[in-house]
C-alpha cells in the first residue's frame, strides 16, 4: 500500500452498480491532504463525476458514502459518517450526516468511501468486509421495513454486531425524500439520499471488519486527544452537556420556544403556546428509559423510550429528535407527544426524512385552513390543524405515493407548482428543501444560513448559537471585542456575514473530519485549532499543523460545494428565503415584530466569502488563490465567475 | 488483593469508546474486534451487554487449556502466555460468559490482563460505568450486579455471593 497517511483506511470502493461489478481502489493522496475526507471528498468526487446532465433519479447520479480520518479513532464526539449526491428532491448538492457506528464500522471493514455509480438490475445490497466489497442479492428485502431490513441482513451474515444503512419502501418508492436509516433509529434524512440508493436498486450497506486502522504518532495523537478531551470539563460547557445527557435534543423544544423561534403552524410563528406538552421534561420523566451514544461519543445525547399503553404503544425505539418533535408537533399544531412518538417511528421504519414529512404535512394543512385545498382534494381525509390520525395517515400514503400522499411525495416546492394559485406563499422552503426546526424572524443569521446553505432551507452548514446561547468568550476570542456585542445581538444583522462565513467554513472542515455539530456547533468547545492539534499526530499530514492551511482547506471545500451549485444555475437570486420568513412579521411570541435584514448579511457574507456581490458568483481570483483552477477552467467559459 | 472489572450496566450507554481504548492499549492500533472488551448490543430490546473477563474463582477456561497457556500473573490476574496458545479455541468453548476471545489478526486466545492493574477502559468511560474493584463482598456484589443481565440473557442462574 502506498496511501502514505494514517487514521485512514487506505482505500475506497467504486461500486459500479450497471455491471455488478466493485472496484477496491487506494484513496488519492491529494483527496487526503487537501480535503481531508467527507464532506471535502465528496465534493471533489460528485465535481468530477457529475453536473448539470445528471439526472438525480438516473443510473448517471453517483451517491457518495463518506467518512473521515476522525472516524473510529476515539475522538469525541466523531460517531459520525455521511452522504453525498445530486439530489433529487432540490436538484442541487446535498449531502446528510448520521450518527451511529456504521462510517467506524465501514473504515474497519477496510475502505474510506463508497462510491455507487449506475443501476443495478436487480435488487442488492452492498457488504464490506475484511477489505472486501460484494453486492449481494437482495431480492428477499425489497419492500421491508427499516428494522427488518437490518435484522434479515444480521441473521444472513449471522452476525449480531453487522452496522448497516438501508432504506425503507419510501425510498425504493421514489419519495422524494427518502432517508437512509443507520443502526436502527439514526437517520441520514435530508434531501433523498435514501431515494437515490433506492433508483439504483440498492437496498443497503452492511459493514464488519477487524482491519483495525493505524496512527501516525499514537502516543502524540492520543496526548492531543486528552487534551481536547479537557476542553468537556470546562465548567463553561457543564450546563449544556448536563442538557444534552438528560434531555438529549428535545430539550431544544423549551430553549427555543423561549425565544420565539420553534416553527409552529407551518411556520406561521414561532411560539409555541403547547410547547410544554411535547417538551423535555414530559419525555424524561414518562417515556425515556435509556441513554445511548454514538460510536467513542462522551456527550450521549441519543435516548431510548418505551410507550406502554395508549393508543401507540411501542417497545423500545430512539426517542425522536427536536426537528421531528417540530415537525409534527409544533408545526402542525398537534400537541400529542405519544402520536408525535409514533410519526416519528413510522418514518423510521419507512424511510422517510421527519423534516420534510412533516413540513409537506403542515403545508397541506395550511391548504386546507386557507380554503385552497379541500378534504376530496385530500382523499377524504380531515386536515384540520392538529389531527394527528391524519398525519398518520398521511405517512403511510406518502410512504407508498398513493392518492393525496403522492403529492405531498415531491416535498412542497413541486407540490405547490402543481396545486397553483397562492398555494406557493406557503412552501416553506430554500431551493426546494423544507426548511428545518428555526426561524429567521426570531435570530437573524439564522436567514443568512438558511440561504446560503448549498442543500437549501437548512441549519446545518453554518448556523451559529454563539448569539443564540450567549457565550461573550467565544465571539470576543474569534471575532475580537469591538465586533463582538454585535454579534451577539440575536436581532442584529451586523457582522452576521462575517459571523456565517467563519461558521460555515469552520463546518466545512467538521463535516470533512467528519465529527458532530455537537461540541462544535452546541456547546462550542472545539474550533479550528482542535483540527490542528489531532490530525497531524493522527495523519502525518504535517501540513495541517499550520492554521492557514487548515483554513484555507475549509475555504476550499466550502467554495468547492457553492461551485457545485454555480454549475448548476444558482446564482445569489437562489440565496434568498421563502416569501413568509422574508416579509410577514413574526405574529406572535418574544420574538414579535421580527424580520431578517437578508440583503445586508448576503453583501457582507459575499464580500468574506470572495464573491461578487450581485451575483453570488465566485472571483476567478479567489478560486486560484484556493487552488481551485479546475473549476475555473469549467466556470469561467460559461460565465460563471467574475 | 486480587482484583476484577465491575460494570454498572445503569451508566452504560454502548458507546463502546472502552474497546477502542483496549485496542490501543494492547495492539497499538484502533481495532475493536482486537479488544478484550466487547459491547454487545440488541437495539430492538434496548439491551448493551458489556461482555470482559470475570477472573473467576474456578477459571474454566485455564481448565480447559490442553497447553498451560492460562495462568495467573503475580497480581492475580488470569493471563494467556501467547508463546504457550496454539489457538485451539477450547478455552473460547468453555468460558460460558464469553470472556475469552480468538484475535483475529494473531489468530491466539485473548481476554483481560487488567492492563497490569491500571486498565484503558476504566479511563476511558466518559460515564463512570467500569470500575476496578477488589475480591471483597462489595466487589463481587458489584462484579455480579453487571452480569446478571447477560446471563439472564443466556438463561444462567448466578448464585449467591459468598467472600
Amino acid at each position: 500500500m502506498t496511501f502514505p497517511y494514517k487514521g485512514y483506511a487506505g482505500y475506497y470502493l467504486d461500486v459500479d452498480l450497471t455491471k455488478g461489478k466493485v472496484h477496491k481502489k487506494e484513496l488519492e493522496k491529494e483527496w487526503a491532504r487537501l480535503y481531508l475526507g467527507g464532506s471535502g471528498v465528496a465534493a471533489k468526487i460528485l465535481w468530477d463525476r457529475t453536473g448539470p446532465d445528471t439526472n438525480p433519479l438516473g443510473p448517471d447520479n453517483v451517491l457518495v458514502v463518506g467518512t473521515g480520518p476522525l472516524t473510529g479513532v476515539m475522538f469525541s464526539p466523531s460517531g459520525r459518517m455521511m452522504f453525498a449526491t445530486k439530489s433529487p428532491l432540490t436538484g442541487v448538492w446535498a449531502e446528510s450526516h448520521v450518527g451511529g457506528f456504521l462510517g467506524a464500522e465501514i473504515k474497519y471493514a477496510g475502505f474510506d468511501f463508497v462510491v455507487f455509480n449506475g443501476r443495478s438490475e436487480k435488487p442488492v445490497y452492498l457488504s464490506l468486509q475484511d477489505g472486501e466489497g460484494e453486492l449481494l442479492d437482495a431480492a428477499h428485502l425489497w419492500g421491508k421495513e427499516t428494522n427488518v431490513t437490518t435484522q434479515m441482513i444480521r441473521e444472513d451474515h449471522k452476525d449480531p454486531t453487522l452496522k448497516t444503512g438501508v432504506i425503507g419502501p419510501a425510498g425504493e418508492n421514489g419519495v422524494l425524500y427518502g432517508s437512509i436509516i443507520v443502526d436502527f433509529y439514526r437517520a441520514a434524512g435530508r434531501a433523498g439520499l435514501g431515494t437515490v440508493l433506492g433508483s439504483k436498486n440498492v437496498k443497503a450497506i452492511a459493514a464488519s471488519g477487524a482491519q483495525g486502522l493505524e496512527v501516525h504518532d499514537m502516543e502524540a495523537y492520543l496526548e492531543a486527544n486528552d487534551k481536547e478531551m479537557e476542553k468537556l470539563k470546562d465548567p463553561l460547557w457543564t450546563e449544556s452537556l448536563a442538557s444534552l445527557r438528560k434531555y438529549g435534543t428535545t430539550d431544544l423544544v423549551a430553549i427555543i420556544n423561549e425565544i420565539g423561534r420553534l416553527p409552529t403552524k407551518n411556520h406561521w410563528t414561532g411560539y409555541y403556546e403547547q410547547a410544554d406538552d411535547i417538551g423535555p421534561e414530559i419525555i424524561a420523566e414518562k417515556y425515556r428509559i435509556a441513554q445511548e451514544a454514538c460510536h467513542g461519543c462522551a456527550v450521549g445525547c441519543k435516548y431510548i423510550i418505551r410507550v406502554k399503553d395508549g393508543k401507540y404503544p411501542t417497545g423500545p425505539i430512539g426517542g425522536p429528535e427536536y426537528e421531528t418533535i417540530m415537525a409534527f408537533g409544533s408545526n402542525c399544531l398537534n400537541n400529542d407527544i405519544e402520536s408525535v412518538f409514533h410519526l416519528g417511528k413510522r418514518c423510521d421504519l419507512l424511510g422517510l426524512d421527519t423534516i420534510s414529512c412533516g413540513k409537506s404535512i403542515g403545508f397541506a394543512m395550511e391548504l386546507y385552513e386557507k380554503g385552497i385545498i379541500s378534504k376530496e382534494d385530500a382523499d377524504g381525509l380531515d386536515l384540520s390543524w392538529g389531527n394527528s390520525e391524519t398525519q398518520a395517515a398521511l405517512v403511510e400514503k406518502i410512504a407508498r405515493r398513493e392518492g393525496f400522499g403522492n403529492l405531498l411525495a415531491d416535498g412542497v416546492r413541486k407540490a405547490a407548482e402543481k396545486i397553483g394559485g397562492d398555494a406557493w406563499k406557503y412552501a416553506i422552503h430554500v431551493k426546494g428543501l423544507e426548511a428545518s426546526g428555526q426561524d429567521p424572524r426570531a435570530h437573524q443569521s439564522i436567514g443568512l444560513t438558511y440561504a446560503t446553505n448549498v442543500r437549501g432551507a437548512d441549519h446545518l452548514r453554518s448556523i451559529s448559537c454563539v448569539e443564540e446561547l450567549g457565550y461573550p468568550e467565544i465571539a470576543t476570542s474569534r471575532f475580537g471585542a469591538d465586533k463582538a456585542e454585535a454579534i451577539l445581538d440575536i436581532m442584529s444583522p451586523q457582522y452576521k456575514g462575517e459571523l456565517i462565513w467563519d461558521m460555515e467554513n469552520f463546518y466545512a472542515v467538521v463535516d470533512s473530519a467528519v465529527i458532530c455539530k455537537y461540541g462544535t456547533m452546541w456547546p462550542p468547545m472545539f474550533y479550528f485549532d482542535t483540527f490542528v492539534n489531532v490530525i497531524p499526530p493522527l495523519t502525518g499530514m504535517t501540513e495541517w499543523g499550520d492554521m492557514k492551511f487548515v483554513r484555507k482547506v475549509a475555504e476550499r471545500i466550502s467554495h468547492l460545494r457553492r461551485a457545485y451549485n454555480h454549475r448548476l444555475g444558482i446564482t445569489r437570486k437562489d440565496e434568498t428565503l421563502p416569501h413568509r420568513l422574508l416579509k410577514e412579521p413574526m405574529p406572535t411570541g418574544p420574538s414579535k415584530g421580527g424580520l431578517p435584514d437578508l440583503d445586508e448579511m448576503l453583501d457582507e457574507y459575499y464580500e468574506f466569502r470572495g464573491c461578487d456581490r450581485d451575483t453570488g458568483l465566485p472571483k476567478e481570483g479567489k478560486l486560484k488563490e484556493l487552488g481551485l483552477d479546475f473549476v475555473v477552467k469549467e466556470l469561467k467559459p460559461k460565465g460563471l465567475t467574475k | 488483593m486480587k482484583s476484577f472489572l465491575a460494570i454498572d450496566l445503569q451508566k452504560c450507554t454502548g458507546c463502546r469508546n472502552c474497546e477502542l481504548a483496549c485496542s490501543v492499549a494492547h495492539t497499538q492500533t484502533f481495532n475493536p474486534r482486537r479488544s478484550r472488551i466487547q459491547i454487545l448490543k440488541d437495539e430492538p430490546r434496548n439491551l448493551v451487554v458489556p461482555m470482559v473477563c470475570l477472573q473467576c474463582e474456578e477459571p474454566l477456561c485455564e481448565q480447559a487449556c490442553p497447553n498451560g497457556a492460562i495462568s495467573y500473573n503475580e497480581k492475580g490476574t488470569l493471563v494467556v502466555d501467547h508463546e504457550l496458545c496454539i489457538g485451539c479455541e477450547n478455552c473460547v468453548t468453555a468460558c460460558v460468559y464469553g470472556g475469552i476471545e480468538i484475535d483475529p489478526h494473531t489468530l491466539k486466545a485473548i481476554k483481560c490482563d487488567l492492563c497490569w492493574g491500571d486498565p484503558a477502559c476504566v479511563k476511558a468511560c466518559e460515564y463512570g460505568a467500569i470500575s476496578l474493584v477488589e475480591a471483597k463482598q462489595d466487589g463481587i456484589k458489584a462484579r455480579r450486579k453487571g452480569v446478571d443481565l447477560a446471563f439472564q440473557t443466556i438463561k444462567l442462574k448466578t448464585g449467591e455471593v459468598t467472600e
